[in-house]
């Protein structure tokens, strides 16, 4: 528990977005606009195999039939896809040997956020893909985790590298077609992580990726793909910040998760991007993600962990196709919105396979004039003979002109599985802050200590450097909404 | 009026028999046109559920929307399959519907006294209150059935209970359809005024055998101040079955609904509360037991537009064969609906590989001072209960049918007529015991 002192500095230094500055470097950017022409150019430039263009192509021809969704619970102005420009790069000099040859300016930034790309910070053993607004700069720990075969990169090197593993699984979890923004992420990705764990490895530590939007009016495409093999093992970990901008910035990435037999991938995320203004609600990220694993394999196992604290509008069901028998499926998340933000996240778990089980904790908070809501499916097979899941979701309320919905959609055709479903929608009892003021803690501290009880089985699923900043970020989001 | 004349698909057949009973019915008052003419724009606005709808979401309604149906004067029902149909407790407190037109030969109220009127809507919608009600409801309604029934219904009813009048004995509404071979639209319609610290114990029940009959139906109900309802209802018919519930609840009014589905070919209920004024208390119950090729939908939007208000719902589901149940339920916390307390709990039981069990409760909460809860099971008998029963001697059939029956029987015994609750014991749990 922090203290008065430090409360009230906090405060002071959570009135503006703590990663809000914009880094100033030439990046080369596309004219705006998209069409064929556009996506050829794209894949041209990125230098990629004929089954890439393929691909983007044929996501575009699909893309052009759908519609922007509307069923979802959130408000925006409509966006015009032909206003955004669809590559930008930080310019490329040569090969850099090393990172002093790296842009100091862009170290620089990355060293605001923290990310461990220097030497010191390499003996915190965490990997580090940054993706700098599209391509990545530098990759660490590389050489170490290719002694024991596990492959990280980005997507783009890894087409060049290793087409035939892109080739195999690239859209396998999600189809070109599987929804608007997909496709037209599908079309335009420029670039994202990709790791594939071999057989029978235990990747020898957590990988992980910072995300960082840059130029203004660049919407980000991320693609990330991550196949663990037979008996393999693998956390990655995902982080996300973003300057602040005044005008909406558009986010549509794909996240795709296979596990073959016996193999296990944890999937964390914590994602802190520029909300809006919090008076007016004006700016902020649009963050559409689309994030799906499959478990292909027998006793395969995929764990989702979010605490999704920024972007104007959350779009997000990371969700679980449980395919191989035994597999298991989780979900565990904390939203929380604050300011004019709406989330509407959530995900599915699709139950294919015999004795097959999945979990669902979800946590919601919301606060001064934001809406926040859970959006869960769970579908049992015909054929999931056994399956099992338990869905909890609780929505906490802070401040009275905020709402929370729920909208579980539970669909079982199978007699052998059992479905549990549980809800529930309170605020903090004046009962449980009366009685820690009572023993001299502050209204403040009392309800940063409630709000990370109620988000605690979220929090525990976490890597312990990402539960400590996610109990910090809670903490200075909710400082201005509780009165 | 902005009909779309080149279009030939459903919208247009409805619109035929609109035109056909607005020629039939010329002498009907202006105001029950009027009606007529704006429930139609709302079908035009709302039009037949295409592809993926969320309302529909679990619902198949492409063979209904594609079937052609008709208009047709009632049947032939005989005296004795009506009075089969009333619970020996309604024999003088009794509203007959017979394929959806009032049947003044078959109803009798002689027994409610003085404070219960029974007026023809045709004649009270003349009424500006029943006027301007109805057409408040036009505006907001979202279900395109209802809108439909709207658009053609000629022949309801409208129910008052005056002031402080207590009704003792169960009133009866029967909707009892013939069995005609060619498929054939019904629109009952009732409107049912429970007035101040009035109150009432209605029992609704939809029968008929009839393979091709579209049930529309519409009830609306106003409970005033510290008035009461209780309400049980069966539905037993066995083709197309929609029906929708709405009721306003005003100042410390209660109302309590428990009802029973037995499946139809295709039955979709749709309940739509609306708790307005503090105070207000609601418990709505349904039960059904499915089988064969059965289906059972609920859709409920409760929605809590005052403060101190009280809403409770348990759906129980029991689904064998290859039939289907879903619950869409939704709860809506409305602005400033402080100190709102509600629960929603369903529970299914499948008992077979092929049935389908789909679940969607939902919550909308817009105030943060509220206590809402919600739970959804499905799952089947538990295997230590079987076994308990077997180690005392009953037979593997005699035990699941007992456990099945006892799931069951929680739902039986809330509702509020003891003849309605002997009703879906026998027909209900006799198709349990059949398996």
């Amino acid at each position: 528990m922090e203290t008065e002192e430090a409360l009230s500095e906090a405060l002071e230094d959570s009135q503006d977005y703590k990663y809000g500055f914009v880094t100033d470097i030439e990046t080369e950017t596309f004219a705006k606009g998209l069409n064929e022409d556009v996506i050829r150019a794209l894949s041209k430039k990125k230098n990629e195999p004929q089954f890439m263009l393929d691909f983007r192509l044929k996501a575009y021809a699909k893309w052009l039939t759908m519609e922007e969704p509307q069923w979802h619970n959130v408000k925006y102005p409509s966006i015009d896809y032909q206003n955004i420009s669809y590559y930008s790069a930080p310019k490329k000099k040569k090969k850099l040997e090393s990172l002093d040859e790296v842009d100091p300016e862009l170290l620089r930034t990355f060293e605001k956020l923290g990310i461990p790309l220097d030497e010191q910070k390499r003996l915190s053993n965490v990997a580090v893909d940054a993706v700098f607004d599209s391509v990545s700069v530098a990759t660490t720990h590389k050489k170490k985790l290719m002694e024991v075969g596990v492959i990280f990169c980005s997507i783009s090197e890894a087409v060049h590298e290793f087409p035939e593993l892109v080739e195999e699984y690239l859209g396998t979890v999600v189809p070109v077609g599987d929804n608007f923004y997909a496709a037209l992420n599908s079309a335009v990705f420029t670039d994202g992580s990709f790791v594939y764990i071999p057989p029978g490895t235990r990747c020898p530590m957590d990988l992980s990726t910072y995300f960082r939007i840059n130029t203004e009016e660049t919407g980000q495409f991320e693609r990330t793909l991550i196949i663990c093999a037979e008996d393999s093992h693998v956390s990655y970990l995902e982080g996300c910040t973003a300057p602040q901008f005044d005008s909406n910035q558009l986010h549509a990435a794909v996240v795709e998760l296979v596990t073959l037999d016996n193999a296990e991938i944890k999937y964390s995320t914590v994602q802190n991007w520029y909300a809006g203004d919090k008076e007016t609600g004006r700016g902020g990220v649009y963050n559409f993600v689309t994030k799906r694993g499959k478990c292909v394999g027998d006793n395969s196992k995929i764990s989702w962990t979010q605490v999704e604290t920024g972007s104007a509008i959350t779009w997000k069901y990371p969700s679980c196709i449980l395919q191989g028998d035994n597999s298991v499926g989780e979900f565990y998340s904390v939203a929380l919105t604050n300011g004019h933000m709406q989330a509407d996240t959530g995900t599915k778990m699709i139950h294919i396979g015999k004795n097959t089980r999945s979990s669902i904790i979800s946590k919601g908070i919301s606060a001064d004039q934001s809406s926040n809501c859970y959006r869960g499916q769970v579908k049992v097979g015909k054929n999931a003979s056994g399956a099992r899941n338990y869905s909890q979701c609780d929505s906490m309320l802070v401040g009275d002109k905020c709402s929370a919905h729920t909208f579980p959609y539970i669909e079982s055709a199978n007699s052998t599985m059992q479905v549990e479903h549980e809800a529930s929608t309170s605020k903090i009892s004046e009962e449980q802050l009366f009685y820690f003021e009572q023993r001299g803690i502050s209204r403040e501290n009392a309800i940063t200590a409630v709000i990370n009880g109620f988000c605690k089985d979220v929090f525990q699923q976490l890597p312990m450097e990402f539960a400590v900043e996610a109990q910090k970020l809670l903490t200075l989001k909710l400082e201005d909404s509780v009165g | 009026m902005t009909t779309t004349e080149t279009a030939n698909g459903p919208e247009s057949a409805i619109l035929d028999l609109f035109k056909k009973s607005q020629t039939e019915n010329k002498s009907a008052s202006p105001a029950l046109k009027k009606f007529n003419q704006a429930s139609l724009e709302k079908f035009e606005t709302l039009k037949f559920p295409r592809r993926k709808h969320e309302m529909y979401t679990f619902v198949g309604t492409k063979e209904l929307v594609d079937t052609k149906f008709t208009l047709t004067t009632p049947g032939a029902i005989s005296k004795d399959s009506v009075d089969e149909l009333i619970y020996s407790t309604s024999k003088k407190s009794r509203i007959v519907f017979v394929d959806g037109v009032y049947s003044e030969e078959f109803s009798d109220i002689s027994g409610l006294g003085k404070g219960v009127s029974l007026t023809p809507l045709s004649k009270a919608i003349e009424q500006s209150e029943v006027s301007d009600y109805l057409l408040g409801t036009v505006t907001e309604e979202n279900d395109v059935f209802a809108a439909i029934n709207g658009a053609i219904v000629s022949e309801g009813q409208v129910l008052e209970i005056a002031e402080n009048t207590q009704v003792t004995e169960p009133l009866q509404i029967l909707y009892i359809s013939s069995d005609t071979n060619s498929p054939v639209m019904h629109c009952p319609r009732v409107l049912i005024f429970a007035r101040r610290s009035s109150s009432l114990n209605l029992v609704v029940k939809f029968a008929g055998e009839g393979s091709s009959n579209f049930v529309n139906a519409v009830q609306d109900l106003i409970v005033e101040e510290n008035a009461s309802v209780a309400y049980t209802q069966f539905q037993n018919d066995s083709a197309w079955h929609f029906s929708k519930l709405r009721a306003t609840l005003n100042r410390d009014s209660r109302f309590l609904a428990s009802n029973a589905m037995s499946g139809a070919r295709l039955a979709r209920c749709h309940y739509e509360m609306w708790l307005n004024e503090p105070g207000a208390e609601l418990q709505l119950n349904n039960l059904s037991i499915l089988e064969g090729k059965e289906q059972a939908h609920n859709y409920v939007q409760i929605h809590h537009k005052a403060e101190h208000c009280r809403s409770a719902q348990l759906f129980r589901n029991i689904v064998t064969d290859s039939s289907r149940s879903s619950i869409d339920g939704t709860v809506v916390v409305h602005p400033g609906a402080q100190l709102t307390s509600s629960d929603q709990l369903i529970n299914n039981l499948m008992l077979s590989d092929d049935c389908r069990a789909d679940n969607k409760p939902n919550l909308r909460i817009y105030a943060d001072d509220v206590k809402c809860t919600h739970g959804a099971t499905v799952g089947q008998l538990d295997i230590d209960q079987v076994f308990y029963l077997k180690t005392r001697g009953l037979s593997e059939k005699a035990a699941r049918t007992l456990l099945t029956q006892s799931f069951a029987e929680i739902l039986i015994q809330t509702s509020s007529s003891p003849q309605a609750a002997e009703d879906w014991r026998n027909v209900l749990l006799k198709k349990l015991g059949a398996k």
